[in-house]
């Protein structure tokens, strides 16, 4: 994000805090990732358009309190929409769903030959399946979110250096088990 | 059973798909309606509060005079002892 972006971000905002329909702006802006974000969690349509909503409600509710901590406004929006996921599976006593698309994990590992079948894909499900779960949150804010360290970190209340640990030990086992070659930019 | 639930989508979900959800009318009704739910809690909290304090100040006063009343009613006693001593001397 330039700063000429963040600039006119923190405008709407300030403008927002004052009238909630200039928020109408960052909704827009950011509604798909958030939704997106939301469903790779829950792996169901209407659940995540219905916590995407209350995600931006709260975000509203809230907006008087927010202040800048040197990371961008889409953070803040990850932070309340995976906070609504975790209270979503505590009411409900569900297990916590990770719904990955086909092609995204094929854009998180770049298979060196043409091998890529379908054992190789459920192996990789097998293999995420006992990965604990501050790794698997970790791989997703990075690839599947683009997120940087400190992002995460912000996200999921840990340290940065925490969150690189993290995702350096979840690629260390990924290449371990298939010799793969992950992209990431160290 | 692994620790966690992985489930793969073979099919990516259509800009359609999300427009269904998208309506920021629906989310500034629902935010206008928890501020009025926060204004009727706080209206509510202020009465609360107001209805504790006169239950205090009624109960203080109460307290007070019945002290007031066992007071004088002791004054009184003394005083009717000490002319009754007079009289007998």
């Amino acid at each position: 994000m330039s700063e000429d972006e963040i600039r006119q971000e923190e405008a709407v905002i300030s403008e927002a805090k004052k009238d909630p329909k200039a928020f109408g702006v960052l909704y827009e802006k950011y509604f798909d990732r958030i939704y997106f974000y939301l469903l790779r969690q829950t792996d169901n349509e209407e659940l995540a358009g219905d916590l995407c909503a209350q995600t931006f409600v709260n975000a509203l509710n809230n907006l008087k309190r927010y202040e800048l901590r040197g990371v961008p406004f889409s953070a803040w929006l990850y932070k309340i929409a995976s906070n609504e996921v975790n209270k979503h599976f505590r009411k409900n006593k569900g297990k916590k769903v990770f719904s990955i698309e086909e092609v995204r994990i094929k854009e998180l590992v770049a298979q060196s030959d043409d091998s890529w079948d379908e054992e190789l894909i459920q192996r990789l499900i097998e293999f995420m399946k006992d990965l604990p779960l501050d790794m698997l949150q970790v791989l997703e804010l990075r690839f599947y979110e683009d997120r940087d360290f400190k992002e995460i970190a912000y996200i999921l209340d840990i340290t940065e250096s925490g969150a690189k640990m993290r995702t350096y030990r979840a690629l260390d086992k990924l290449r371990k088990n298939f010799k793969l070659k992950v992209k990431y930019d160290g | 059973m692994g620790r966690n639930e992985i489930r793969l989508r073979r099919q990516r979900t259509t800009a359609r798909g999300i427009d269904r959800f998208r309506n920021y009318n629906t989310v500034l009704q629902r935010y206008e309606q928890t501020q009025r739910l926060k204004k009727v809690v706080k209206v509510f909290g202020f009465f609360v509060v107001i209805l504790i304090v006169i239950m205090i100040i009624i109960f203080l006063s109460r307290w007070e005079n019945s002290s007031e009343r066992t007071n004088s009613l002791e004054t009184s006693k003394v005083v009717v002892a000490t002319a009754h001593e007079k009289v007998t001397m």
